[in-house]
């Protein structure tokens, strides 16, 4: 077991956006969360390093990352008017990538702001 | 505001429970440069339709009836601007004449105040007209005393979505990029809105369950469409999607940047190195396999 101690962690449940927690974690949990509200906590301790999903599905079916890709590729090329939604639990980087994507496929792009 | 805000207002917000450290952290807690005392030195207001765990900490509570919000906002602005406003129709509000007054004057006698406004403002009735109205009265409080507002922002980086779509489209949030160029117009261009109607023919859901929690109409549509879902868990989009692709959990597996809800960027250090890739990388991914379909349709 390798125990990891990460300080001024940063959660990103809320809107708070803490950046002054030290979590511990053992490489495949983290076991401590000093400085994190009752939300952080559960947070942190609900995802874990295991593999418990599937990485993909396709009409519910098991998949490849390169399949359900290419998948997605098929839907958006497709489409007409695509909606890009949602960008709140996630990076920026990603959010630049999604809006990139947005104007590729001359979609809306939308997020948890206009609810 | 931690070295300055002496008047510290949440209006449709419950910090207490939904954003625990705020109080601690950010706002009345805090001992400022020019505010030595901590919480002595601030008054704290909370405006909302029932008392919640967050008026305990508040010196002044003031309860409005639900879905006044904006009556309540448009007298305040009033007052505060010595117009004569009629007591029996501030009445109806849930508030009188004489806190509104009350309220109005310590608005203006403050060094510097702060208005959070939450969902319970914003999303009720009125929505937007709400958020613009809570945004015009801190607006022309300046012309007494310096004052500012700021949305209770709920999910993570929600303010990294519109900072990047800000400077990447110039707009916030529901931009149409259909014609090549960005346009926005909320109401016709937001999520509900667009799948209400039934326009647009397809969703990818990134960082989000809409089929969690959105009106039903939204999510039939959501269903009856190819929808594409990133996440890091098997969600109800999912359940209802054409194509799940899991993805690393943002801050605990995977690395970046996230923004605080004043705009200030912070870096994630996530503790555990997960299977799953990144939502950046597998959006990177999707869109060099649009371009490369677009390449061969040209």
């Amino acid at each position: 077991m390798n125990l990891t101690v990460v300080k001024n962690a940063t959660c990103t449940f809320c809107g708070c956006v803490c950046d002054d927690i030290e979590l511990h974690a053992d490489g495949t949990r983290i076991t401590e969360t000093k400085g994190a509200c009752i939300l952080g906590q559960s947070w942190f301790k609900n995802h874990t390093a295991e593999h418990l999903y599937p990485d993909a599905l396709i009409d519910g079916k098991e998949a490849t990352v390169d399949e359900a890709v290419d998948a997605a590729a098929d839907i958006l090329h497709a489409a007409h008017l695509p909606l890009v939604y949602g960008l709140s639990n996630t990076t920026c980087e990603a959010q630049r990538e999604a809006v990139h994507l947005a104007e590729i496929v001359g979609g809306v792009i939308d997020s948890h702001t206009s609810l | 505001m931690k070295n300055r805000a002496d008047l510290i207002i949440y209006w449709g917000g419950n910090p207490a429970e939904c954003h625990p450290r705020h109080f601690t952290k950010y706002t009345i807690m805090q001992k400022g440069r020019y505010i030595p005392n901590g919480r002595k030195g601030r008054t704290m207001v909370l405006v909302d339709i029932r008392e919640t765990p967050s008026a305990k900490a508040a010196d002044v509570f003031l309860q409005v009836r639900p879905g006044k919000d904006f009556e309540v906002l448009t007298a305040l602005r009033a007052v505060v601007k010595g117009q004569r406003v009629d007591a029996a129709s501030v009445a109806d509000t849930g508030l009188s004449l004489e806190q509104l007054t009350d309220l109005a004057n310590r608005m203006k006698a403050c060094r510097f105040g702060v208005l959070f406004f939450g969902m319970g403002l914003s999303m009720t009735r009125g929505k937007h007209m709400n958020s613009a109205a809570a945004l015009t009265l801190a607006a022309e409080l300046n012309a007494f005393t310096k004052f500012v507002a700021m949305p209770m922002r709920g999910h993570g980086n929600v303010t990294g979505a519109d900072v990047i779509m800000r400077y990447t489209t110039a707009y916030p949030f529901g931009v149409n990029l259909s014609r090549g160029y960005p346009r926005f117009n909320p109401g016709e261009f937001s999520t509900i809105d667009l799948l209400v109607r039934g326009d647009n023919d397809a969703t990818l859901v990134l960082g989000a369950d809409p089929g969690a929690t959105m009106p039903q109409p939204a999510i039939r549509h959501l269903a009856n469409t190819p929808t594409i879902v990133l996440d890091p868990k098997v969600t109800h989009t999912s359940r209802l999607a054409k194509v799940h692709i899991t993805t690393a959990a943002t801050g605990i597996t995977a690395p970046g940047t996230v923004y605080r809800m004043d705009e200030i960027p912070l870096p994630l250090r996530p503790p555990l190195t997960g299977p799953y890739p990144t939502d950046e990388e597998v959006m990177r991914r999707i869109r060099e396999a649009v371009q490369r379909k677009e390449q061969v349709a040209a």
